[in-house]
């Protein structure tokens, strides 16, 4: 990649960049001041108390070890919101353990000594504790306060995964498009922030040192020592510009359709990306409303809870999917009958409408080298039948435990595979051509299946349902503006497999903007001017 | 900050500056172990009485019940006429001065700081504590200008003591507590401060109590000395007292060793 690209790449998105920071710090920020107001007089209860110091240290320290993907994914099933709020109470817990023990140690670290000396020259108990014993553990505390900010920058970037949006939503739309360079602008200002909070509290806790205090007023160095102290404070306010300065960030509370405003989601990974970019420009060129994309948002059911509270608008679902794991309904082969039951309980159920689908079947395809069928003579699922102890299978998580992915598909078949590997969507396709797996679930409408030489099987014995996609919208919308239906019809039928596989690739492989992609392709229809 | 704005000093408690233990006692391990044992004795106003003993033999103990850092087993102690344990704790304690043996001075405050705070803690004015602080370095020959901004750590061994006497003596209490004050320092530094101590002692009129293993220094700052051995009182009384007199083996030996050694020494310089 030549320098002059990448200059573009970056201006073009400077002002994503600068909101996207601003969340960041916000996400950081609140969670780390959050944990102090909480972490701090935890610290000095346990010191106190010492039947309380186990249990609470080690609920702390619990609290820690906890993945932080399953603990955003568990607060997000507890909440039954996504977006900011879990984010931050994710980290607020997170943070709480550096900053605890930190505390206690501080606390417990004083001489004996000089605490004798307070006590014996009439300080109270709590004169103690706030003349002496607190200022003697704050280089300490602020460690810990140093520690658990740093350690927020990085956890922040996964918050993305549950819409709180930050640096992190560069590093998923990356993964999903499997565009380094978009991974690139998310991590390395992740971590160049973290190196700020890291200088700037560092900074802080300098400037705090009595011995600063004595450097004569007017010198450089009393100065510089004002300065530090104003690090963090300088550091929040950063973060309140950059997070209000933006006139539509996407993570503000959620959008209310009385203003006008829509919110178009997508699943994590590209065709998603697509036909959310088709929606939404579709919207915009032929209603006033304004449409908000929150796109990226996560897998099915993180889009569907979104959908049903109200947070999110629209989004493409796939009927398959509908039917086996939102209603958990048994599945239906025949499209036009899979169709109609889930557009009837979805409307029963969730007050939400399914649309007219765009065509295309985006069904699971179990997919193995090209090379690989020919030398063996693999035409048909059923082929790999003697082989499959032996291959090692790369699958998306969601694959591995749906009804209508792995389990069912061993049932069906009668054979399961030697190994089974969980693979990001966007690493599936690279994984198996390099012969790090031998069979993925490929999506049918992936244009990966060609550039990378791949060769799906037949499903002969017609496991998979029929995964037509169509947009989804709340009842609520419909009802409020019909402008959306009418506009959103015009996209019937209109790709179909070939087609989605094409616009695909012009993403996924040749690394294409999905906003253009989709705008070429509207425009090639006549569909937008 | 401070709740309590009290005036400097209770004057109704200084009227008659007097300590005084009654069969006082201090028991570990529940009544096996004595730290000190049916301990009784007097400190007039303006005496100086020095505990002197070897190492554990209850003299920090007994100074640090007379402040209620250490709660006797049993007996009673009176300060100023009244019975410690009637009195509230940090109050007693802001009346007493205490030299601790470790000096003990707060690492994150400066000099001034250190010694102003008892005052503060009193709630004098800051001009009332600033005023106070210079007088008091002065005292101990540490030049304000120089020292007040510092802090601790920057000063040497005799330096920082004179510090924490200056601190001991900030809100002008009657009774001073000496905990082996000088024990750390170095032979020509710890001269120095006893003659300081001594003309100090002359200037200021307190009642002092002095712990000390040292029998020179016993002997050079106590009007009075009381031994101890073991949580056992051996013998209280002036030095001409002891010396003419002693009154257990124990306190015979202890006083005849330093002039054996000086016999030797004056054998080798021979």
């Amino acid at each position: 990649m030549n320098t002059t690209s990448w200059i573009t790449f970056v201006t073009d998105r400077l002002p994503e960049l600068w909101l996207r920071t601003g969340e960041h710090l916000m996400l950081t920020g609140c969670a780390t001041i959050l944990a102090l107001l909480i972490g701090m007089p935890l610290g000095i209860l346990v010191f106190k108390n010492t039947w309380l110091r186990g249990p609470t240290l080690a609920a702390v320290g619990i609290l820690q070890t906890i993945p932080s993907l399953a603990m955003l994914v568990f607060l997000l099933a507890i909440l039954q919101k996504i977006g900011v709020l879990p984010a931050i109470i994710a980290l607020t817990l997170y943070a709480l353990l550096p900053i605890v023990r930190n505390t206690f140690a501080g606390l417990s670290g004083v001489s004996p000594q000089v605490m004798e000396a307070a006590k014996g020259i009439g300080m109270t108990s709590g004169q103690r504790l706030r003349l002496v014993r607190l200022p003697l553990a704050t280089p300490v505390i602020v460690a810990g306060i140093r520690t658990a900010a740093v350690v927020s920058v990085g956890i922040a970037t996964l918050s993305a995964f549950i819409g709180a949006g930050g640096l992190g939503q560069f590093i998923n739309r990356g993964l999903a498009l499997y565009n380094t360079r978009l991974i690139l602008l998310g991590a390395v200002p992740a971590a160049l922030l973290a190196l700020l909070v890291d200088f700037s509290i560092g900074a802080f806790e300098w400037g705090l040192r009595p011995q600063r205090k004595q450097e004569e007023s007017g010198s450089g160095k009393a100065f510089l020592r004002r300065a530090a102290l104003f690090m963090p404070l300088l550091l929040i306010a950063l973060a309140f510009l950059s997070y209000f300065t933006q006139p539509s960030a996407g993570f503000r509370s959620p959008t209310l359709s009385a203003t006008g405003r829509i919110t178009v989601a997508t699943k994590n990974f590209t065709e998603q990306l697509i036909l959310g970019e088709l929606m939404a420009q579709m919207l915009e060129t032929h209603t006033d409303l304004r449409v908000n994309r929150r796109f990226n948002l996560g897998g099915t059911m993180i889009c569907h809870g979104a959908l049903v509270n109200g947070e999110i608008d629209l989004y493409a679902e796939y009927t398959g999917t509908g039917l086996t794991v939102i209603l958990k309904d048994p599945v239906i082969s025949d499209p036009e009958a899979a169709l109609k039951h889930v557009t009837d309980a979805y409307r029963r159920h969730f007050d939400a409408q399914w649309l007219e689908p765009f065509g295309f079947n985006n069904t699971y395809a179990i997919t193995v080298r090209a090379e690989d069928a020919e030398r063996y003579g693999w035409r048909t699922i059923s082929d790999l039948k003697e082989a499959a102890p032996t291959l090692r299978a790369g699958f998306t998580a969601e694959f591995a435990e749906r009804p209508d992915g792995y389990p069912g598909l061993r049932e069906a078949y009668g054979f399961g595979f030697g190994d089974i590997r969980d693979l990001d969507p966007s690493l599936m396709y690279e994984a198996v051509s390099k012969g790090e797996v031998d069979v993925i679930c490929a999506f049918a409408t992936d244009g990966r299946i060609a550039a990378y030489h791949l060769m799906p099987l037949r499903d002969d014995r017609r496991f998979f349902p029929p995964y037509h996609a169509a947009p989804v919208v709340r009842g609520e919308i419909l009802e409020h503006y019909p402008e959306v239906k009418e506009s959103l019809f015009r996209l019937k039928g209109v790709l179909d497999d070939k087609t989605m596989q094409r616009l695909n690739f012009e993403v996924d492989g040749k690394k294409r903007n999905v906003a253009r992609v989709a705008g070429e392709f509207l425009r090639e229809k006549g569909l937008i001017q | 900050m401070f709740a309590s704005r009290r005036k400097p000093l209770a004057p109704s408690l200084s009227k008659s500056p007097m300590i005084k233990l009654s069969n006082v006692s201090k028991t570990f391990d529940r009544g096996k172990t004595h730290a000190v044992r049916d301990l009784s004795f007097r400190v007039e106003e303006g005496e100086t009485v020095v505990l002197l003993g070897s190492s554990g033999c209850g003299k920090t103990t007994t100074l640090k019940m007379i402040n209620r850092l250490i709660e006797p087993s049993n007996g009673r102690i009176e300060v100023g006429g009244e019975d410690v344990q009637r009195q509230d704790p940090a109050d007693l304690r802001r009346r007493i001065g205490y030299v601790f043996q470790g000096i003990g001075l707060f690492p994150h405050m400066t000099i001034e700081q250190n010694v102003e705070i008892v005052p503060r803690l009193l709630g004098w004015s800051a001009r009332e504590r600033r005023e106070r602080v210079f007088q008091l370095l002065d005292l101990v020959g540490l030049p304000p200008e120089d020292y007040a901004h510092r802090f601790s750590q920057a000063l040497s061994g005799g330096q920082q003591q004179r510090v924490g006497v200056a601190r001991a003596l900030a809100a002008d209490p009657a009774y001073l507590l000496m905990d082996e004050p000088f024990g750390a320092l170095d032979a020509l530094t710890r001269e120095a401060l006893q003659q300081e101590l001594l003309a100090l002692k002359r200037r200021l009129d307190k009642t002092i109590i002095f712990v000390t293993h040292d029998i020179f220094e016993a002997l050079l700052l106590g009007d009075r000395i009381v031994i101890l051995h073991e949580g056992n009182v051996e013998q209280i009384g002036t030095k001409d007292e002891i010396f003419s007199s002693p009154a257990t083996a124990f306190v015979q030996e202890l006083f005849g060793k330093p002039a054996k050694q000086l016999a030797d020494f004056r054998d080798i310089l021979k």
